[in-house]
């Protein structure tokens, strides 16, 4: 039996090298560290380290045993999706020229992979700060105004949601004694609010509204790659130490139906593709969480295979619209349009991303996302149900209509940009491919769903495919009547202001007030204060004259102090 | 996967593709036709859907073509619904660089 290695710590210091290897070497080294990753997680699969689950890589620190490597069944997935993905995202950046950008993508991506395969509290947060640290030199990428100001917004809400985790760590720790990470206990007096603090941490991660807004406002300003790797990892990882941590916690049901709705209104106003994009993350994932908060096998084998086939078509959309912003330059809808007859092959790939995220049957949502709102049917819910079929329509509504829409067809922006280099067509091909692929065969995949594989689940049934043809083929005719009477919101140069308007106004303002009036009186107390300093070292340094003034003043004082006390003690004794 | 599935499904894609090629202005040269093609995907999926056995999980499954009015109204109640937000939250697009925040 071969000993483990930690595919996380390849990706890691597989970066450290980047630097070392120039022009065709580089792009060939590039390729070795998430290829290496890949099989590494494969092999698990096929028993070379052990019948999983299996734990291994501890190192002893203050007194507890960390663990770098557990894998069992639900970190074994989120491992295989995270390096089956990379593959063709690193094929995709493979033309990057900075090493640093390489490096920074490549530590994010490892240390996403340390949190999934994290068996302790100590070595989760770890990963975690170095993820949130990694995903903003990402950002920073960008290299633009906007980038640099996004990207401290960004780690300003990650270090406030790794605070509220290293305190509901800590308080976790010493209520229990145990570092391990298992599912949390938060029906136990003693360990609630540590669970809740915990929790926070993990649902920030998540994009979970109102604690979102660092992910529509950060994920478009990278670069055209670095947006791909992050609609991948920090999400996901946050799905993962959900699923593992607070299976069957119920508000987690009410919390993504919230999720899956409220994102949909903001991506339809939204005119940055790329901004679409990101809301369209928050809408995912709430499918993912509200299976989350059921915690029936069903409903966890839905969230968990939502999250692996999201990754792939949803950093499949982002290369297509990355794809477009590295021709024409943009990726607002106001200067695009009429793109498939110059872009056909990104057109096409983009079109299998936006009817998988759609769930159209033969592509990957089909097979996975029904799972989930199958499970709120199951279970009686038939509010949660009705919204998820609302999100149903919503998520069609924006990635799978809007985004192709008026990026490839609609009005002819008469922009007459080519297909991407070789290299992001590869990416997008394969992404296209395992679309295509657990959309119609996704058998290979429910057998290594994490609980009870027993039961496979069928998702061609006659009700089922019908159910949701008619679903997004009647919400398509809602568009072409809306479109075409001109209800349709049309874009326009805009923003939309979401939950950190306040955060940033009120900043903007706890700025402005220590700029200005704060500023103000502060120089003037210092000023007075520096006069009546100086008057009273005054005594000590110049000349022995003022000195003596001084005393004699002070004593002169004195004398007249005791004389009214006297005075006035002898009034009111004989009076 | 019987054969009867993956040709519903391909005429659902083809429907889904039909629209946009239809939709793509200026008028593509088989911009009508195109069209019409996915009117028929719409006719086909209504005449399919009322020999359905439909799962009757909650009262409103047994109303014949349920989804497709429901996606219908979903979809046009979402645009509504963002109209609306759009007096209230979309701001100019330098908005907060104005604002200096």
């Amino acid at each position: 039996m071969m000993s483990w290695l930690h595919p996380g710590f390849i990706l890691i210091f597989g970066a450290l090298l980047v630097p070392l290897f120039k022009g065709k070497w580089k792009e060939a080294y590039l390729i070795l560290p998430p290829v290496a990753a890949l099989i590494v997680v494969i092999l698990m699969h096929t028993g070379v380290f052990g019948q999983i689950p299996f734990s291994t890589w501890h190192l002893p620190f203050l007194g507890y045993d960390l663990v770098f490597g557990k894998v069992d069944n639900l970190s074994f997935l989120f491992g295989l999706a995270f390096t089956l993905a990379l593959v063709p995202v690193m094929i995709y950046s493979l033309h990057v020229k900075s090493s640093t950008e390489h490096m920074s993508q490549l530590i994010y991506a490892g240390s996403a992979l340390g949190v999934v395969f994290a068996g302790d509290l100590i070595s989760l947060y770890f990963f975690w700060e170095l993820m949130s640290i990694a995903s903003v030199l990402v950002i920073w990428h960008g290299a633009t105004e906007k980038a640099h100001s996004a990207g401290y917004r960004y780690i300003l809400w990650h270090v406030a949601g790794g605070i509220t985790l290293l305190a509901g760590i800590i308080m976790y720790i010493s209520a229990t004694g145990s570092i391990t990470f298992n599912a949390f206990d938060w029906n136990s007096d003693s360990t609630f609010w540590a669970s809740m603090l915990i929790f926070i941490g993990f649902i920030l991660n998540a994009g979970v509204p109102p604690l979102h807004a660092w992910l529509p406002d950060a994920y478009p300003e990278s670069t055209v790659t670095g947006s791909v790797y992050l609609s991948i990892f920090t999400t996901k990882s946050a799905v993962y130490v959900l699923a593992r941590g607070f299976a069957g916690f119920s508000p987690l049901i009410w919390i993504g139906a919230f999720m899956t709705i409220y994102p949909i209104f903001f991506a339809v106003l939204e005119n940055n593709l790329r901004r679409v994009l990101s809301y369209s993350i928050i809408n995912q994932v709430g499918f993912m969480l509200c299976g989350i908060g059921m915690g029936t096998a069903l409903a966890m084998n839905g969230a968990t295979s939502h999250a692996f086939v999201h990754i792939i078509y949803k950093s499949l959309l982002f290369m297509s619209v990355g794809s477009v912003l590295f021709r024409t330059r943009t990726a607002n809808i106001t200067d695009l349009g009429g793109l498939f007859k110059t872009m056909p092959l990104t057109a096409v790939f983009c079109l299998v991303g936006a009817a998988s995220i759609s769930a159209f049957p033969l592509l990957s949502g089909f097979t996975t996302k029904a799972m989930v709102v199958q499970s709120a049917a199951l279970g009686g819910m038939g509010l949660i149900f009705v919204l998820l079929l609302i999100a149903g329509a919503g998520v069609f509504e924006h990635a799978g209509i809007k985004v192709p829409f008026f990026t490839f067809f609609g009005r002819d922006s008469g922009l007459k940009a080519k297909d991407p280099p070789v290299n992001m067509l590869l990416g997008m091909g394969i992404m296209a491919f395992l679309c295509i692929f657990f959309g119609v065969y996704p058998y290979p995949l429910y057998q290594i769903l994490p609980y009870s594989a027993a039961a496979i689940y069928n998702p061609f049934t006659i009700p089922h495919v019908m159910e949701t043809l008619e679903l997004l083929l009647f919400a398509a005719f809602a568009f072409f009547i809306l479109h075409k009477t001109g209800i349709y919101p049309p874009e326009r140069r805009t923003i939309t202001l979401d939950t950190d308007w306040p955060l940033r106004v009120l900043g903007g303002k706890v700025i402005w007030f220590a700029k200005g009036p704060l500023s103000t009186f502060s120089t003037r107390m210092d000023n007075n204060m520096k006069k009546i300093a100086a008057d009273f070292s005054a005594f000590g340094e110049e000349k022995e004259e003022r000195v003596f003034i001084g005393v004699s003043v002070m004593l002169a004082l004195l004398f007249l102090a005791l004389y009214l006390i006297v005075e006035i003690s002898y009034n009111w004794i004989f009076s | 996967m019987d054969i009867m599935l993956a040709v519903l499904a391909l005429l659902g894609l083809i429907g889904y593709v039909t629209l946009f090629l239809g939709t793509a202005e200026p008028r593509h040269r088989y911009g009508k036709q195109f069209l019409a093609i996915f009117a028929f995907t719409l006719i086909v999926m209504v005449i399919v859907g009322l020999f359905v056995q439909w799962p009757i999980e909650f009262a409103w499954q047994k109303v014949n073509a349920f989804y497709a009015m429901f996606g219908f109204a979903a979809f046009t109640f979402l645009i509504y619904a963002a109209k609306g937000l759009r007096l209230l939250l979309v701001k100019k697009e330098d908005y907060y660089e104005e604002k200096g925040v």
